[in-house]
């Protein structure tokens, strides 16, 4: 009853689409880094060895961009890399929920919308400059179209005009249908209230969704003034009547270069992945052996060894701290305080384990049901492989959980590392977390006003990758959180 | 492989310190190659027994032995066992081909020939085209099979059957019932099956153990299991509708029934148990040892008609052929085999021999 | 083309092949070993991996996470009894002036910016943390019940909503807690734009206790909705769809089907969050510091918006005198402890269905 070969054509010109978009995606992205270089920062002072923060205001203005062989005047330039940005903000998430329609697709979700999806998809290509790939897309509509309505790319455009006339048709039958019918007094007042029903929920749904959207707009409006904010100059974001939004040529794209490069926060972005990676690391190898063994061993005093750990998540970290800060100076581990200081590893170890994590696996695990384990038995499986090769990929949603909301807790870690880089002066700067950074880093121009561009743009650095992550594993993420019902 | 397993008992201590007899002395000899059901209500020690077989418990006391060896104490995979499991135990992440593949893994088997075995085997249990998928996307039956060729594929020297229709709609396990045994058949391997369904375990079995409280109670082929129940026990689980007991009392040698003489029998005088199938009654003939009885209810069932009647004050239910009967018929002449009617002794239950 | 295709693909077949093949061949060689091994022990009667107890094998599984628990978890914990006997720690010369009891206990009390105010600052930290437990608190929890169960009404766009409210959740607290304050911001900013209220000072000098707890209070809120309504939503989708069936049909109205249905059903995980929120509450310092600076202070203002955390940490940093924080931690300890064993006691009893 389906044209099986259509489909599978339609499938198979889909997935060399993707190639195309894949291409068009990495020349965007080399595209923006190629012209993000191009940039220039004022030079430096000789006398502090800075750069003079109210020069980023007026010195990019006056210089002549070569890129390409062409010569670019700094709006030009802005209005450049704004487009890539917009395209491989357009171009990414396009091509992920592409690719997971077409896996999950079947010729039972086929129909003329997908069609139609295909177009603007297509489209939207053209726009981006991504011609094959819109062409691709185009001809895969026609073979949709023929798929789901059996015409030909020609009887289909013969058929478009017909089509709309039945519409019409149709709309005009069914409002003569009303008028004609002869209603006696029952009727009536049923179908009053009918419309009276029909009227309250229609109002119902309105104000459901009018306070919904008063909510989002109250959460993300925060997020996108920090966005406007971080691309406009000194001037423009710290006057008295701030714009709500800029044109594209108006961006300053030199203040996430001023951040990363003269702020130095690309070496705090660095230094916090670093720290990010090896907690998480050390927290989901320690928090799976000591689940399993809460889950599956049997041993003596399991069950109060267990409850002991619970009792101590009530404890509050501050406590912690007080020692803890004691244990790693140099009257302790002399991780810091002394000549030889191991930043990094006073900022990882305490946290490479966590009691919550390994109560939620312990859950996780306890459910896995014990017959797997007899069988692995009898198989021959170690209790060790049986862990790694059975265990583990059945609870990898959970363990990606945690994962997940580990690395953003170290992403937010802010006391910790405060009072770790607080000894040791000028060479703790040099191991100072994003958040530490954020708050402490003098965004000041030599008057002494706080340079709010540059400030808010470095909180956007900060705020972008957690968003890339949150958007490609959303519903992982959101899922577990649902779940999980514990924050970090 | 013949299985041996001599005195086997298991004792499990609970917090209080109670020991609870899950097997009690259990000595049983399984011959090479037959098929023999392990059957007992609930919480008779039957799953421990397998458990045991297999090695994931340790028996209290007592030995096990395939063919000559010993291997109560050998860890499960030097034993060379397949166990399937009630709710099949696959591995819900693996696709069926790697499910099948596991327990070749910890094996000294070349690449090469582990895969021909599992597409040897899954072919064998009519899976061999769903290899790709994953345990979730196949239907109870289809898992059934998976878990089997998983067991099978180590080429076991026993193959251990825990409850393994009990998940399956009715329909699915007459089905699977049946595919079990064409597949012990083809394989020939010696196989214990647990079960507590009686139908399904004497349908299946070449030799059936029944088991209560840990004790082994009889041990033979299904149908002799049936008709010569060696206790009370063994003659109340097996048969539906169950068999019908009442007290009796024989006097002179004779068999009283509602205080008329029904049969001679070569036993002492005394009360007993009398035992009788439903479906051994037959409406009588002039020349048999026949008894009256007063029909209290009647059923009409198809094939058959089931009678309720009294005796020495007791309910008994009989299966007669439904011509036999009329509607209103009140007093009816039933009659039974010699062979067929059970006494069983009061205290022990213990069945005696009456010829 | 499709010939190449094929030998391609063969070819590539074949060197996954090879792979897996050498793969096989390694875990058999190991498997090998070990089994001989085995054997080997067996025969000596020598095979104890077997008779392993318990208590080593999982040991072995637990050694890792319980050293760094032993040092970081479990022995501050005792320490910090130790420390609150001190007088006068000093981190940086490590020496004492002497033992006392409840002295630790008695400085933090007493000091002016924990408990009473002084003369000259407005606010403490028992004060703000109050406030902020007993308003943002019961309002996120409404809020985030009333967005749940909208979200759980409708269909069209759910998705989108639920991706939105849940953005706050993936964010560094102190990256929005400046872009928060900027929008807060007197001269220019955004709310005082959209508002029209002119140059009206909230979190900097001129403006008043109750405008920088408000803004704290609104920071508050907008970060720890997002949890709640994740949690919430979860566990409406989890009821039953037949107890608003049958609401429907003896024609419930909607605000008894919240009341009666809704908010009963789901009471457990409400209290739970009740409790939850109100320890993260009683702990919050992130935010603070983003609004308002490592002092708590708002820059030309006469109060403090320190909490208690901050109140401790301020002893902590530079270590100038341990003990005090170690005692102020510990009064924080008694507070949650006191709430958590209320809720187990409440769980116990009251909530139910």
């Amino acid at each position: 009853m389906f044209n099986k070969t259509l489909f599978d054509k339609s499938n198979k010109l889909e997935k060399i689409t993707f190639i195309f978009d894949v291409l068009a995606i990495i020349a965007y992205v080399t595209l923006f880094i190629m012209l993000f270089n191009t940039l220039q920062l004022p030079p430096i002072d000789p006398l502090t060895g800075e750069i003079v923060m109210s020069d980023i205001e007026t010195y990019p203005l006056n210089l002549v961009y070569r890129f390409m062989s062409f010569d670019l005047t700094y709006y030009q330039l802005n209005l450049l890399i704004s487009i890539t940005v917009i395209f491989m903000l357009v171009a990414i998430p396009m091509l992920a929920i592409n690719i997971k329609k077409l896996r999950t697709r079947t010729v039972y979700d086929v129909n003329s919308y997908v069609a139609g999806s295909k177009f603007v998809n297509a489209i939207i290509n053209l726009i981006s400059f991504n011609f094959v790939g819109s062409i691709l897309r185009v001809i895969n509509m026609f073979v949709l179209v023929e798929f789901v309505k059996g015409y030909k790319p020609k009887e289909f455009f013969k058929s478009i005009i017909p089509a709309i006339k039945t519409k019409i048709k149709k709309m005009k039958e069914k409002n003569v249908e009303i008028d004609e019918d002869i209603d006696d007094q029952a009727v009536i007042t049923l179908k009053k209230h009918i419309k009276h029903q029909n009227t309250a929920s229609a109002f119902r749904l309105m104000s459901t969704y009018l306070f919904l959207v008063i909510m989002a707009l109250i959460i993300v409006v925060p997020f996108y003034w920090m966005v406007i904010t971080a691309l406009k100059n000194y001037t423009s974001a710290s006057s008295t009547n701030p714009e709500f939004f800029i044109g594209l040529s108006r961006m300053n794209w030199i203040n996430f270069k001023v951040v990363l490069e003269e702020m130095n926060f690309g070496l705090y972005l660095k230094n916090t992945i670093i720290v990010a990676i090896f907690s998480t690391l050390g927290t989901v190898i320690t928090t799976i052996l000591s689940a399993y063994a809460f889950a599956r061993i049997e041993f003596k005093g399991r069950e109060l060894l267990f409850s002991i750990l619970i009792m101590t998540m009530m404890i509050p970290g501050e406590l912690y701290i007080v020692t803890n800060f004691i244990t790693v100076s140099r009257h302790g581990l002399g991780w810091i305080g002394t000549e030889n200081n191991q930043y990094f590893l006073a900022m990882i170890i305490p946290f490479v384990t966590s009691i919550s994590y390994i109560f939620f696996l312990r859950q996780n695990f306890k459910q896995i049901p014990e017959s797997l384990y007899k069988a692995a038995r009898v198989d021959g499986c170690s209790d060790f492989k049986y862990l790694v090769r059975v265990m583990v990929p059945i609870a990898s949603p959970t363990i990606f959980t945690i994962t997940i909301l580990n690395v953003f807790s170290s992403w937010n870690a802010y006391i910790w590392p405060r009072i770790i880089t607080g000894i040791g002066g000028e060479e703790a700067k040099a191991y100072w977390l994003i958040s530490n950074a954020l708050r402490d880093t003098t965004f000041m121009l030599e008057t002494g006003q706080v340079m709010h561009n540059l400030q808010i743009a470095a909180s956007t650095l900060v705020t972008v990758p957690l968003l890339i992550i949150f958007f490609a594993f959303r519903k992982y993420i959101m899922n577990g959180i649902g779940r999980s019902g514990t924050k970090g | 492989m013949e299985l041996r397993l001599e005195n086997l008992t298991k004792i499990f201590t609970n917090k209080n310190g109670q020991d609870t007899k899950a097997v009690d002395d259990l000595s049983i000899t399984i011959e090479s190659g037959t098929l023999v059901g392990l059957l007992g209500p609930s919480g008779c020690g039957k799953s421990t027994t397998l458990f045991m077989i297999a090695g994931l418990l340790k028996p209290t006391s007592g030995k096990i032995f395939f063919g000559e060896d010993d291997v109560t104490k050998l860890a499960p995979e030097k034993r060379g066992i397949g166990l399937v499991f009630q709710n099949y135990a696959l591995y819900p992440h693996m696709t069926v081909y790697k499910n099948i593949m596991f327990p070749l893994e910890n094996m000294d088997v070349p690449r090469d020939e582990a895969i021909e075995r599992v597409k040897a085997m899954a072919n064998l249990v009519g899976i061999g085209d769903m290899l790709d998928r994953k345990p979730a996307q196949l239907s109870g039956g289809q898992q059934q099979r998976v878990a089997i060729a998983r067991a099978l594929v180590k080429k076991p020297r026993v193959l251990l059957l825990d409850e393994p229709l009990s998940n399956l709609d009715a329909r699915l396990r007459l089905q699977m019932r049946e595919e079990i045994k064409r597949i012990q058949r083809e394989t020939g391997i010696t196989t214990i099956f647990v079960t507590h369904d009686q139908e399904e375990a004497m349908s299946i079995s070449d030799k059936m153990v029944v088991l209560n409280y840990g004790l082994e109670q009889q041990y033979t082929a299904p149908q002799i299991m049936y008709n010569e129940p060696s206790n009370l026990f063994v003659a109340k689980f097996l048969g539906n509708p169950p068999i019908n007991t009442i007290d009796v009392e024989i006097k002179n040698n004779y068999l009283m029934i509602n205080e008329q003489k029904f049969m001679k029998l070569n036993v002492k005088d005394g009360s007993y148990v009398m035992g009788m199938r439903p479906e051994h009654f037959r409406v009588a003939k002039e020349e048999d040892e026949k008894i009256k009885i007063e029909v209290s209810e009647i059923f009409h069932i198809g094939r058959d008609t089931m009678i309720h009647f009294n005796v020495n004050g007791q309910n008994v239910r009989a299966l007669v052929d439904s011509d036999s009967v009329g509607d209103n018929d009140k007093n009816i002449y039933l009659t039974l085999k010699r062979n067929r009617v059970y006494i069983f002794e009061k205290e022990t239950g213990k069945v005696i021999d009456h010829e | 083309m499709n010939n190449l295709r094929n030998s391609v693909k063969q070819f590539l077949g074949k060197i996954m092949k090879n792979i897996k093949t050498f793969f096989w061949n390694l875990r058999r060689a190991v498997n090998n070993r070990k089994k001989k091994i085995s054997d080997f022990l067996d025969r000596k009667n020598l095979n104890f991996a077997g008779k392993f107890p318990g208590w080593a094998k999982a040991l072995i599984y637990l050694a890792p996470a319980l050293i760094v628990l032993s040092i970081f978890t479990f022995w501050p914990i005792i320490n910090s009894l130790r420390l609150v006997t001190f007088e006068n720690y000093n981190i940086v010369n490590n020496d004492i002036t002497g033992y006392t009891v409840f002295g630790n206990f008695i400085k933090v009390l007493n000091d002016e910016s924990f408990l009473f105010e002084a003369s000259h600052t407005q606010g403490t930290a028992i004060m703000n943390t109050l406030i902020i437990v007993f308003i943002s608190v019961p309002i996120s929890i409404f809020l985030a019940l009333f967005i749940s169960v909208a979200l759980n009404s409708i269909k069209f766009l759910k998705n989108f909503f639920q991706t939105v409210y849940f953005l706050p959740y993936v964010t560094n607290t102190i990256a929005i807690g400046l872009v928060i304050a900027y929008m807060f911001k007197a001269d220019g900013g955004l709310v005082n734009q959209l508002f029209g209220l002119g140059k009206f000072p909230w979190v900097e000098s001129g403006a008043e206790h109750w405008r920088s707890m408000f803004v704290l209070i609104f920071y508050s809120i907008w970060g720890s909705l997002a949890f709640k309504i994740m949690v919430f939503l979860t566990s409406i989708q989890g009821i039953d769809k037949q107890y608003y069936q049958a609401a429907a049909i003896d024609a419930t109205p909607r605000r008894r089907i919240f009341s009666k249905i809704t908010v009963p059903l789901i009471s457990p995980m409400i209290f739970y969050i009740l409790v939850t929120s109100v320890i993260g509450a009683f702990k919050i310092y992130n935010q603070i510091v983003a609004l308002f600076g490592v002092t708590g202070k708002p820059d030309g203002v006469d109060y403090t918006m320190q909490s208690i955390v901050m109140y401790i940490y301020k002893y902590i940093d530079g270590g100038n005198n341990l003990s005090v924080a170690a005692a102020g931690s510990l009064i924080l300890f008694a507070i949650i402890l006191v709430l958590t064993l209320v809720q187990m006691q409440v769980s116990k009893k009251r909530v139910h269905y």
